[in-house]
Formats: C-alpha cells, structure tokens, sequence
C-alpha cells in the first residue's frame, strides 16, 4: 500500500543528486516510518499499548506479591503508579471483593451507569469492579498473546517452510501437505478443538493453539521467499565453501527472507488479537476473573445488551485501536521496505 | 471440455488434504488427554464397568488405527456417527444446519463483494483524494474490527435503540411460509428472511469488504498504470471507459483469489457471529459439540467445515481458471 510516497518522492530525487541513496537496511527504513504519517500514527499506537502492557504487567504483579491479588476496582487506584490504596482486602478475607466504598454494597450488582463518577469513568461491571481499570489491565492479556502466538507461529513457520524450501524435493513435498492440511482447517476451529483437547479452556492453550494454527500461513511465505534465495550466488558460494546445512538456513537464507516476514508478523499481530478476542468472546480464550476484552464483551453481551449498553462498546473500542495500531505501523513498515514501492 | 478435466483434477488434489483434515480431527479428539470415555462420564462416577460398556458401544477399546478406518469406512457411507448429546446422527444434524451457515457466508461476502468493488474502484481513481482517504480509514477499521463487535453493534443500534430490525435468528427462505406462525405469502417470508439476514451478514461482511477492497485499490492503481491503458488513453478511449473496461477487467482476478483465501476466515467468523445472532448454524453446532463434550459430533463438524473451505476454493480455482485465459488447465495451482 503505497502511502504517503508524495513527500518521500522530493526526498529521494534531492538526495540522489549527490549520492546514490541506499533503499534496505534499518536506517533508511527508520526514516521512512518516521516520514510517513499513518505509520507514525501506528507506531505510537502500538508504542501506548506496549507501555500500558507492561505498566499493567508489572503494576498486576507488584499487587499480587503485596496484597495478594490484581486491584482492578477503581480507576482510582492506577493513577498513582506502583502505589495501592490499603483498602484491598488481604487474600482470603472474603471472596466478595468489594471495595467498601462502592455505592450500590447494599444491593445486587447491577452495572453502574458509564460516566457515573470521578472514581468509575466507565461505570463498574456486574462485579461493582471498574470498568476502566479492567478495560486498561485488558491490553495486557491481549497485546502479550498477540506477541507471544504470533512469535509461535513466526518461529514453527520460519523453520519449517526454510527447512522445506532450501531442502526442497520429497522433504518439501511432505512438509508442505502437513502445512497444507492443517490450513485447510479454520484457525478458530482448529484452535477451539486443540484447546479443549489438550486440557480444557485456558488462555495459555489458546496462545499455544492461535500460535500453531498460524504457522502454516508463516511456513509458506518463509518457503516462497527461500526458494528465490536459494537460487543467489552467496547460498553457492557457501555451499562450495563447505558450510553445513543448518548453517547455511540459519545464517543466510533466513535473514535474507525476512523482512516481508517481519511486514507480515506485524500485520499478524493484529489477526492473533482478532482470533485472541473472538476466542474470549465464545469462552475458550483468558478465563474469569483475568480482565479481557472479548470476555467482558462476552457478559456484556449476554446480559446487559438493554440494560447498560455502553458495556458493550468500550472493550470493542479498546481491541478496534489496539488492531488498528498494529495494522497501521505493519503497513508503514511494508511501504518502508519495500523499495520498489514509488512508482 | 478442459475446465471439467482442470475440476476433476482439481478435486482428486483435493483428497490427500481431505484425508489429512480427517487424521488430524481424529487424532485431536483421540489422543489429547482428555479421552472421550472420562469426557462424556464428566460429574459422574466413574466406575469400571459404565466405562467398559461405553468404550464397548463405541468401539473405543480397539487400537487406534482400526478406530480410524471404521471411522473412515463410516464417513465414505456418509456415516459420520451418532451424536452423544443429540442421540442422532451426525450426518443429519449437520445436514440441518449446514444451510443457514451457507447463507450467511454466502451473503456476507454479496454483501462484501457489491460494496468493495464500487468502494475500491473509486478509491483508485481518485488516488489521494478525500474519497480514497475515507474509504481506506474504512477498511482500515474494517480490518482492525471484530466481527461478534460489529454485530454487537449493529445490534445495539438497530434492534435495541431503533427497534427496526430483529436481533437474533433467521427466517430460512427456502422453507414454506406455512412453519412460521406470523407469515403468510412467499413475498413476506423473503421480506422478513432479509430483514432477519441484513445484521449477521454485515457482521460478518466487513472484514471480508475491507480486504477485497485494498486489494482492488491496489490492483486498480496497478492496472491504470499498465501499457495497455496507456494505449488506450492514446487512442483517446474516454477516461471512464478505460475505468469501466480497461484496466476493471484485469484487476478483477485476484479478487477471486482473496475470495477463496479469506473463507476459512468467513467460516470460522460465522461460528461467532452465529453466536452472536443466535442462529442456529454449524457454528452453533459447533458450539453444543464442544460444550457438550460430544466428541463423535466435534469431529463432523470440524471435518465438515475443513471440507467446506476445501471445495470453496476449488470453486474460487475453477473460477479463477474459467475467468483468466492464461491459465492452462492442469498446470497451475
């Protein structure tokens, strides 16, 4: 997607007018994210998930070494950073949970009203836990699946398509009809069936069966790309000079196919969080009381689709940008490596 | 005729990935550790003796192997097993549902293909443009959406706020308008079959509009480039025939290709907007199977929808082939 090649076209014919200007290599892709608007814009997006991963991360666990659990009641509580109010209840002091200064103890829990106060902005869950704070702590569980399925699947499927692409032959053959099969199953299918078979709902399982479901689409654009190394002078004058196999696939072929995987990765992060939500939504993805989008989404749905709307909306909302942030930054990157792109 | 040898051969490819779904399938729901045995006794007692007479009934306590070839034998005689939960067939419960999911795929991707196509051709002609802008925030935010959100959506928007339309089931047109109590005349059951339709096949469309409309734009910008559209702007063939004919026609291939690469996306996003919409469809058979632990009916439908995206892009293939002169049947992929 050509974006934004307006302004680099002026910049490329000044520069080459004093020296020839090299298109690969990490700088000259820095520099065009750095020009490009909608990259940029991505960039940041997925820079601001990260950041509030790990704050969440880290603050999550920082709370669970001190008081014994995750405080995700109020919004209260995540503004001053690494500091928690005493009011959490030391574990296994009653399951309830409730903050004692919550305004509706007395009664069941009804979801309170989006925007009802300074201490809940988008109103609590059906739990009296703010909603706000479990939408934040929800970017944990879904921008580190999202990595983490993704490196699964970006790993299993550099292997294998490299090992099928350099070997080629009977090798490739059998390697690509495994890749093939396991395709032709829908990831979520696939994923749905491997989590229950393995050992039951858990995001873990799920991470494991998004990671593994995705290797197939990684192991055929790692083979195609493998099969035009395979062909440069340098894998020859490798080969003639005695280097092994592995080293060969490790050393020259992978790093040389890698950068429309790197474009690829990015823009799979955000299909994983996608398939990583739906999951969720249907049960078989981070389970209760974990704070994640598609299982909020979920109980919204099922239960408060008349009675409090706006619980419905704001995870949407928060998987919409995260997605977004990751599409957005994957497309930059595609336009900045790929040289052939100003036409 | 050539494209029916080019189908043939195209479908007996086809059987090693059939076959290789089935082992997969089988294996999943065989070796994993949850066996079937102590799956379908979950909350009850397990003593030797129910689960001896079980594994006797469904041939469980034969090797691996000899299990898969039954299997196998049963599912060339259209036999896929007898559901645990629904004490039915398999065969039959997927043949009841197999055609609301048909129809929501299928007009989902109507739905995607009329709206991208116009969206992407547009997008293309006017290159950097405030319409092509618009239109690719669109897709950007169509490929960035979960379908059950947009769904979610759609409901909240226009069944519970404006009460237009209904949010859950479906009206299946091909079914006399006598099953349903509130309708009379075929007129009516296609009327309320498309009002009933209209939100699930959004839901499930807008991914799909997205992709195959960023494709068509870059295929479109492609194409304006290419010689022959230059020759034509020479001869000075009207601008908007060059749009219309010219550089349309060529673009128009890798939509196909899209089409049958993003259905296994289409069907696995049918399984959660079926959920959403409550429509009872394979997806939500799926659903039953799974939280019923009825592994017999797991597998069906897992082969099932494995072997549905399977045909589907060998309709996209021949389509493909019957479209694009250049391919020589037999050779290509």
């Amino acid at each position: 997607m050509a974006v934004g090649e307006s302004q680099l076209d002026g910049e490329t014919e000044s520069g080459a007018e004093d020296e020839v200007e090299a298109r690969v290599g990490w700088r000259y892709t820095v520099a065009r994210i750095k020009q490009d608007t909608t990259a940029r814009l991505g960039l940041y997006i997925v820079s601001f998930t990260l950041f509030v991963a790990m704050y969440t991360l880290i603050d999550s666990n920082l709370s669970r070494l001190t008081f014994g659990q995750v405080s995700d009641y109020t919004f209260a509580q995540l503004l001053p950073f690494f500091d928690h109010p005493t009011h959490i209840p030391p574990p296994g002091e009653g399951t309830q949970h409730m903050p004692p200064y919550f305004p509706l103890a007395e009664q069941s829990w009804n979801p309170l009203p989006a925007g009802g106060t300074l201490e809940h902005p988008l109103g609590t869950d059906h739990t009296g836990r703010d909603y706000f704070t479990r939408i934040v702590y929800g970017t944990q569980v879904s921008v580190f699946v999202g990595l983490i399925s993704t490196f699964i699947g970006l790993s299993g499927g550099t292997i294998i398509g490299a090992v099928a692409g350099y070997y080629g032959g009977k090798v490739d053959d059998i390697l690509m009809r495994i890749v093939e099969t396991v395709y032709a199953i829908p990831p979520l299918i696939l994923i749905i069936v491997f989590t229950v078979f393995i050992g039951g709902a858990s995001i873990w399982y799920a991470v494991l069966g998004v990671g593994i479901a995705f290797i197939p689409i990684f192991a055929r654009i790692i083979r195609s790309q493998v099969l035009s190394v395979r062909e440069m002078d340098y894998i020859e004058a490798a080969q003639a000079a005695g280097v092994r196999d592995r080293n060969i696939i490790m050393r020259h072929v992978v790093p040389n196919s890698f950068a429309p995987m790197l474009v690829y990765a990015t823009l799979q992060i955000g299909v994983t969080i996608l398939i990583v939500a739906g999951l969720s939504f249907l049960g078989y993805g981070a389970q209760p009381p974990t704070p994640d989008w598609g299982q909020m989404l979920n109980i919204a749905h099922r239960n408060y689709m008349h009675s409090n709307i706006w619980l419905s909306i704001w995870p949407g909302i928060a998987i919409m940008i995260t997605i977004m942030g990751f599409n957005l930054f994957g497309d930059g990157l595609q336009d900045a490596l790929d040289p052939q792109i100003d036409d | 005729m050539k494209l029916l040898k080019y189908a043939t051969y195209r479908l007996l490819q086809s059987i090693p990935v059939l076959i290789g779904i089935s082992v997969i399938t089988f294996l999943l729901a065989n070796l994993g550790p949850g066996d079937p045995v102590s799956l379908m006794l979950q909350g009850q007692e397990q003593n030797e003796e129910l689960v001896r007479a079980i594994e006797q009934r469904y041939g469980l306590n034969k090797p691996l192997h000899e299990r898969y070839l039954t299997y196998m034998g049963g599912l060339l005689e259209g036999d896929l097993g007898q559901s645990i939960h629904y004490r039915r067939p398999v065969a039959d419960l997927i043949l009841e549902r197999v055609g609301p999911t048909l129809l929501l795929v299928l007009s989902a991707y109507a739905f995607a293909l009329v709206t991208a196509i116009p969206l992407g051709v547009v997008a293309a002609d006017k290159r950097n443009e405030p319409s092509d802008h618009a239109s690719r925030v669109a897709a950007l935010i169509g490929v960035s959406t979960p379908s059950f959100w947009i769904g979610i959506v759609l409901i909240l928007i226009f069944a519970v706020k404006l009460e237009w339309l209904p949010s859950s089931g479906l009206v299946y047109p091909w079914r006399p308008p006598s099953t349903y109590r509130s309708i009379d005349g075929h007129l009516e059951l296609y009327y309320q079959s498309l009002r009933h339709l209209l939100l699930p096949m959004i839901a499930l469309g807008t991914l799909q509009m997205a992709t195959i409309m960023r494709v068509e734009r870059t295929q479109m910008i492609e194409s304006l480039q290419g010689e022959y559209v230059k020759l034509a702007r020479a001869y000075g063939v009207p601008e908007r025939t060059i749009l219309r004919k010219h550089a349309f026609q060529v673009a128009q291939l890798p939509i196909v290709t899209i089409v049958g690469a993003n259905l296994s996306t289409a069907i696995g996003g049918a399984v959660i907007v079926e959920t959403v919409f409550n429509i009872n469809g394979m997806g939500q058979l799926f659903v039953d199977a799974i939280q019923q632990n009825d592994y017999q009916l797991m597998m069906g439908v897992t082969m099932m929808l494995g072997v549905l995206f399977v045909l589907g892009v060998i309709v996209t293939d021949i389509s493909y082939a019957y479209i694009d002169p250049r391919v020589t049947y037999g050779e290509s992929e």
